[in-house]
């Protein structure tokens, strides 16, 4: 548990992000978001309820629904297109959500873990999910449909009238010099220093992989230089 | 000669009065009304019985432009527009649409507003479900005396009124309170439970605006004898059951859930807009709109009723969202600012 100094300053944080006042105007308790909300539907999460802990300044209570119930939005961002004050509940989650990675929170570690090696794959084909990572016994949540998917992964690729999707281990190809874009990308974003935070091994496995393909991009290009002698 | 003539644009509740007021103080009254009949919205649209005194439209707008027609001191001009307005105060000159010259020495704009477009909200099922109106319409429902879904005529368990449509809503541009619609809803409410009383009705509302003397009049009474539940939730989504019944998509934020509840009519507390003519009538007169797009007030304590222009007066709607009494004693204030003014220049003359 925080001290209430701590959890101060992880508001501090929130309150001092960039966008916040663009998000957050004021709120008129309308409840349109929390209606319109996907995952209010199905889970203990209520836009709303995080907009007006956020308006009150209540940093106990946003430390508590930064333990779990932030983590349930779908980020649709339906909340803010349908709010008569053109608050954007889902974007202030995604400023609390940077803020519990920048405080090494536990929750955004367990929250985040099972996704590492949906991050290792985008980190190492540029793709979030591929044909291969389709099994039944990763996404129970499918139910029964995930039948539907089983069978000759190979076969089932070919079948699609576009070259670059007849892949398994990507969804789709992507260029070396694309990728080597990409890193550039989360470097200067920030989010490789998101994931240092939150998964040091994982870090650790993907810096490596970067180095070898930016080399390998190096190499290419003098090859091209070469050629072109 | 035009120092004794008063040019009235708009024959809804607070241009009457202008008309009235100016005639009564023995000027001349030239009226201007783009529609055939006269009496503006309360007449154009149907309204049932008024807030707060409870008359039929037709009875209460209905003496008013008798009282205009039948006095000598007043000309009115149906079907017709200011297409031009030349001059200035003391001594103008407006072209109509049908061609007549009217010499006036001041101009009071009584312009008024219009409704909101619900369709500009589709996700509130307004043009998509036939059992989605406004209250305009339901309105006119409550004049003809029968309560009935217009899919199938069937009379309606459960009828729902959802609050600020087209109103507070910064998503399209309206981010005024329409004043009345809190009110008028609440008194369509005990209307419809008045003639069906089988039928239940909801209110959906974001804050309940039923200020000064309505509170108890309409806000508790609705409550109180007519069994009018209101529920702190503004409504997401309007789509329809497989039985022909509309869905109604909200949070009750009392209860903190989100909850879909069937109805069988909805209706749309549509609110009020700047006129639609309103870039035309800033144009022609030369009087500027303020930021919402209604016509801009001149300072107010001691220039009551201006607009930015001298020798051209508002009041009502034309300025923002405004009830019918006050629109009635606006249009009063404006005709006294019009003729004073008037006054003053022949005695400046003499």
């Amino acid at each position: 548990m925080a001290t209430y100094a701590e959890m101060q300053q992880i508001f501090d944080d929130i309150r001092g992000d960039f966008r916040y006042d663009h998000e957050l105007n004021g709120c008129l308790n309308c409840g349109i978001c929390t209606a319109t909300c996907p995952s209010a539907q199905f889970y203990d999460y209520s836009p709303r309820e995080i907009v007006q802990l956020l308006w009150t300044e209540n940093v106990e209570q946003i430390y508590d629904a930064m333990q779990e119930k932030i983590w349930a939005c779908a980020q649709c961002m339906t909340c803010a297109a349908r709010c008569p004050f053109k608050n954007s509940p889902g974007g202030l989650v995604a400023i609390m959500r940077e803020v519990a990675i920048k405080h090494e929170m536990q929750s955004a570690k367990d929250v985040l873990r099972p996704f590492g090696r949906v991050m290792l794959k985008l980190i190492t084909t540029g793709n979030q999910l591929s044909p291969d990572m389709i099994q039944p016994d990763h996404f129970p949540d499918w139910g029964p449909n995930i039948q539907k998917v089983e069978g000759d992964l190979r076969i089932l690729r070919k079948a699609i009238p576009v070259k670059t999707l007849q892949t398994v281990e990507t969804a789709w190809e992507v260029s070396l010099k694309t990728s080597v874009e990409m890193y550039t990308i989360w470097e200067m974003t920030g989010v490789l220093k998101s994931l240092e935070l939150m998964d040091e091994n994982l870090f650790d496995v993907i810096e490596d992989f970067i180095d070898e393909k930016r080399e390998d991009y190096e190499e290419w290009l003098e090859e091209q230089e070469e050629d072109d002698d | 000669m035009s120092q004794d003539t008063v040019l009235v644009v708009g024959a809804g509740p607070s241009g009457l009065t202008a008309a009235a007021n100016v005639a009564a103080a023995g000027y001349k009254a030239v009226m201007v009304e783009k529609e055939d009949v006269l009496g503006g919205a309360p007449i154009i649209s149907g309204y049932a019985k008024l807030v707060p005194s409870g008359e039929w439209a037709k009875d209460a707008i209905g003496r008013m432009v008798t009282r205009v027609e039948d006095d000598a001191n007043v000309t009115i001009h149906k079907e017709a527009r200011v297409a031009k307005l030349e001059g200035e105060a003391g001594n103008f000159t407006a072209t109509l649409s049908n061609g007549d010259t009217v010499n006036a020495g001041a101009v009071v704009l009584a312009t008024g507003f219009t409704h909101f477009d619900s369709i500009n909200k589709p996700e509130w099922g307004f043009g998509t479900f036939e059992d989605v109106l406004t209250t305009t319409q339901m309105e006119q429902m409550v004049t003809a005396g029968k309560i009935a879904c217009p899919s199938d005529g069937r009379v309606p368990e459960r009828v729902c009124i959802l609050l600020c449509v087209g109103s507070r809503d910064r998503q399209i541009g309206r981010e005024w309170c329409s004043k009345i619609c809190c009110t008028v809803s609440a008194n369509l409410a005990m209307e419809i439970k008045e003639l069906s009383p089988e039928t239940d009705v909801f209110i959906y509302y974001m804050d309940i605006r039923t200020y000064g003397l309505y509170e108890d009049k309409f806000y508790w009474k609705s409550q109180e004898e007519f069994k009018t539940k209101f529920v702190k939730a503004r409504i997401a989504e309007v789509t329809a059951s497989g039985d022909g019944r509309l869905l109604v998509k909200g949070e009750d934020t009392l209860v903190k859930r989100p909850i879909v509840i069937p109805f069988d009519i909805v209706v749309h507390a549509i609110g009020m807009d700047p006129n639609a003519d309103n870039p035309e009538i800033s144009q022609v007169f030369g009087v500027g709109l303020e930021k919402h797009g209604f016509i801009e007030r001149a300072e107010h304590y001691t220039n009551t009723c201006g607009t930015t222009r001298k020798g051209i007066y508002s009041c009502g709607a034309a300025y923002g969202p405004e009830t019918i009494d006050d629109s009635i004693a606006q249009g009063a204030a404006a005709a006294g600012r019009a003729i004073g003014d008037l006054h003053a220049l022949v005695q400046k003359a003499s």
